[in-house]
């Protein structure tokens, strides 16, 4: 027993002086005195035209920039183009580039730049295609300048160049020498430094970014997964900002003046579906008695413990494109008349949801109580989220759940989902109505008018069951009181471009 | 004419050879059999079908199935093991990303658990019956029972939210910041040595209890030998056989990842990038990860058969 002996005191001794030190934070060469972030987890990729992961545009927010972009109000603002016309007949677009401005490696950016990016989200069909779907030309007559042609009026134009950072201006350099995916450069506030796999991403301020250099010397973004974990490094003051808060702790940590928390309400909104290629789901008013079975309040409080807002449309209340709807309520009696009336008594129901989301998981488990009621045994089927996607897309499935998150302009929220050739359409939903209706809105420039298409295709959209809106979640982050200039904001797009703190943050 | 450890040594790698392409075999087939699509996934909500085919085209995987196996043996032979579907990273770059975090968690929890292990296993065996006896089995029933998820938690709330002591969360590379790797390391490491070492505890009680029941053991004592003596030379050192195979086994499914545990503490080991790239059905990390799990495990069982030869000198090379 001498010598583990010996090794026990020895170990004992060490552990001791580690602790005994204090638990500071030791940062490398150019990380020092960054703002530490810390999101859920760790982006695929970092080539902005080719993810679709969250985490990613979490951080290619803060390293590209677009042509214009979203203010706090969702409302498109200059960013690389300083101003834009639009001719009489809505068919060609000019958009006049900020002078001076240069990609994190020095080189000028010019109009050349902006026909590239374009012309490689058009040529090799990357996944945000559609969103040039009424693009025709876009070309560049001198190297501040850029003009798009469209086939049609597209009021929407702005926000599909310029809603998200999908539609970022990158650099050709960087994407012929194949490093765009995993050493991005671009123009915005920050360039990328580095990155360690499952750990954490480095960026480093950009002293000549056009919007003015910003006040912290970098941002450190690390991928904590566990919400528990990244609220005590936050209280900790290993970190300065999250987006990984548990739920159940949001009621007590509004009370609690350490730190800052913001529950914002968001643009994203969760819903149902019913397969409709599948009897008797195909009867709208089988699928109104669902809709009419759940109990939308429980499962806002179940999902998110309060924190997000009941909807029965996709666009929460508060964004212009508002339109008020409450047809339904939780009437179990008004379901079983309907389905009584469609003759129709469905005893099983398959539904579809995904670990991915645990909100769909915990949905599931109320639904399944609201609907035993109904005579319906509601079989919860639990996959990950390669096999959900296959499954949806198979039409393997008789009711699902799933959330779109980031949509700007309603063309977003209801053309893709709704049309009869949506791209999104995994529910068959056809209605000519609400065809006409989408096609309209996607060439109404009159904004009145463009309103009304939207409220009225909306409107069937709920009364005919397409989708049944759940509810609108919220944006929850939060962040030591040492961190100023930064608020959370609608679209979920964290910028840090104007953050500052005080006292060097998290040390 | 050669050295019996040499022949030994080059049996053993002509058998891992043959172990290693069964491995690929299945785990190429597995990723191909599981629903499930990277195409798809990698496009998420952003899906249309002319982008589908763009992108299936550019990974390469509307190549015959037999087409790819081929190419992908062929280039792992040369020690390239392709690059990820996600962002285009070498997958040999991004193992040897995780390595030495996976390493150092390993090493630090086997440590732990043998430290509390051996002495708590052979007083508990050495004092079977008594009131220290369950003492010992009952907290390492306890230990065993305890979610390593719930016990990072406590650790965390403990150590690094009230006492302030040890950081929460994170890895620093031992090379670059020694003190921030050990501090770092101390919390997950414990987690995972504190599991093991229930485990092990019985084992090494369960172990020494079995050669305590030996007829030499009996000669020895009877022998007038001192008990420490019989205690160290006689029963500890031959029931060190099968403790050595069962911590060979458990420091192998420690470096294949622990991934409750490297969730918790923000770890970037191998078990999470295996979670995540089954997740986004990333094939090229899928299987060169699960083949270098398995190089470890090889690895790890050959060490373990040449300390039986040092442990017990009866015990051939054979």
């Amino acid at each position: 027993m001498r010598l583990p002996g010996a090794v026990v005191v020895a170990l004992v001794a060490v552990l001791v002086a580690v602790s005994c030190s204090p638990a500071q934070r030791v940062d490398l060469g150019q990380s020092s005195g960054n703002l530490i972030a810390a999101i859920a987890g760790e982006p695929d990729q970092l080539d902005p035209h080719k993810t679709s992961a969250y985490f990613s545009f979490e951080v290619l927010e803060n390293v590209f920039d677009t042509l214009v972009e979203p203010d706090a109000n969702l409302e498109m603002k200059p960013a690389l183009a300083e101003s834009w016309t639009v001719s009489p007949d809505q068919l060609t677009w000019t958009f006049h580039l900020r002078r001076g401005v240069t990609f994190h490696d020095g080189s000028p950016f010019t109009a050349a730049d902006v026909v590239y990016s374009y012309r490689r989200i058009i040529d090799q069909k990357l996944a945000n295609v559609d969103k040039f779907s009424a693009v025709t030309d876009v070309s560049a007559p001198d190297p501040a300048t850029v003009v798009i042609r469209v086939k049609h009026p597209t009021p929407n134009l702005l926000t599909n160049i310029g809603g998200f950072k999908g539609m970022a201006i990158v650099s050709r350099k960087n994407v012929d020498s194949g490093q765009i995916a995993t050493h991005p450069i671009g123009t915005g506030p920050f360039s990328f430094v580095s990155q360690k796999s499952g750990d954490s991403i480095v960026l480093k301020a950009n002293p000549n970014y056009w919007g003015g250099a910003p006040k912290v010397p970098g941002v450190t973004f690390e991928f904590i997964t566990e919400p528990s974990t990244a609220l005590s490094a936050l209280q900790a003051g290993e970190i300065d900002w999250t987006d990984s808060v548990p739920t159940q702790r949001i009621a007590q940590l509004k009370d609690d003046d350490s730190l800052k928390l913001a529950v914002t309400p968001s643009n994203d909104y969760w819903y149902l579906a019913l397969n409709e290629a599948k009897a008797p789901w195909n009867d709208p008013r089988v699928r109104q008695a669902i809709a009419y079975g759940i109990d939308r309040q429980s499962i806002v409080q179940a999902t998110s413990y309060g924190s997000a807002t009941a909807n029965q449309l996709a666009i929460p209340q508060g964004n212009p494109w508002y339109t008020p709807y409450d047809r339904y309520r939780y009437d179990t009696d008004q379901a079983k008349r309907l389905l009584d009336e469609a003759g129709a008594h469905p005893d099983k129901l398959d539904m579809l949801v995904t670990s991915e989301y645990p909100e769909t998981v915990t949905a599931a488990q109320v639904i399944a109580d609201n609907l035993a009621p109904l005579g319906i045994t509601v079989n919860i089927r639990t996959v990950d989220f390669a096999t959900w996607l296959d499954e949806q897309n198979s039409g393997h499935f008789d009711m699902l759940m799933m959330g779109w998150l980031g949509n700007i302009d309603p063309d977003d929220f209801y053309y893709a989902q709704h049309h009869t050739d949506g791209t999104s359409n995994a529910q068959k939903f056809s209605n000519p109505d609400v065809d006409r209706l989408l096609d309209a809105g996607r060439v109404e420039t009159n904004q009145q008018a463009r309103q009304q298409d939207y409220a009225k295709a909306s409107t069937i959209i709920a009364d005919q069951v397409s989708y049944i809106y759940l509810y609108n979640p919220s944006v929850i982050q939060a962040w030591t009181t040492n961190l100023t200039g930064y608020d959370a904001r609608r679209d979920g797009a964290v910028r840090f471009r104007t953050a500052a703190l005080a006292g060097g943050g998290a040390q | 004419v050669s050295h019996p450890v040499v022949r030994f040594l080059a049996r053993r790698l002509a058998y891992s050879f043959v172990v290693l392409i069964g491995v690929l075999i299945l785990v190429f087939a597995l990723v191909q059999l599981v629903p499930g699509d990277p195409v798809r996934i990698a496009l998420g909500t952003r899906y249309t079908p002319e982008a589908y085919g763009a992108l299936r085209a550019a990974s390469g995987l509307d190549r015959p199935l037999l087409q790819q196996f081929f190419g992908y043996v062929g280039s792992a032979f040369t020690g390239d093991l392709g690059v990820s579907f996600r962002n285009g990273d070498p997958v040999v770059d991004i193992l040897l990303d995780r390595l030495p975090a996976t390493v150092s968690l390993a090493a630090f929890g086997i440590v732990v658990a043998l430290l509390i292990a051996l002495p708590a296993g052979i007083w508990s065996a050495l004092h079977e019956g008594r009131v220290s006896d369950a003492v010992v089995r009952v907290t390492s029933q306890f230990g065993v029972s305890i979610p390593d998820f719930w016990m990072g938690i406590l650790l965390i709330a403990l150590f690094s939210t009230t006492l302030g002591w040890l950081p929460t969360s994170g890895y620093r590379p031992l090379l670059e910041d020694p003190g921030g790797w050990l501090r770092h390391l101390v919390l997950p490491g414990l987690t995972v040595g504190l599991v093991a070492a229930a485990i092990l505890t019985r084992y090494v009680r369960s172990a020494v209890l079995e050669v305590a029941a030996m007829g030499y053991v009996r000669t020895a004592r009877s022998k007038g030998l001192s008990p420490r003596v019989v205690t160290f030379r006689h029963t500890v050192r031959n029931a060190l056989v099968p403790i050595l195979t069962i911590t060979g086994i458990q420091l192998a499914t420690i470096l294949g990842g622990v991934i409750v545990v490297e969730v918790v503490f923000a770890w970037p080991g191998l078990g999470r990038l295996v979670y995540n790239s089954v997740a986004a059905r990333d094939y090229p990390v899928i299987q060169g990860a699960i083949l270098l799990i398995a190089v470890l495990f090889l690895v790890i069982n050959l060490i373990v058969d040449l300390l039986y030869a040092v442990v017990d000198p009866r015990i051939r090379l054979s």
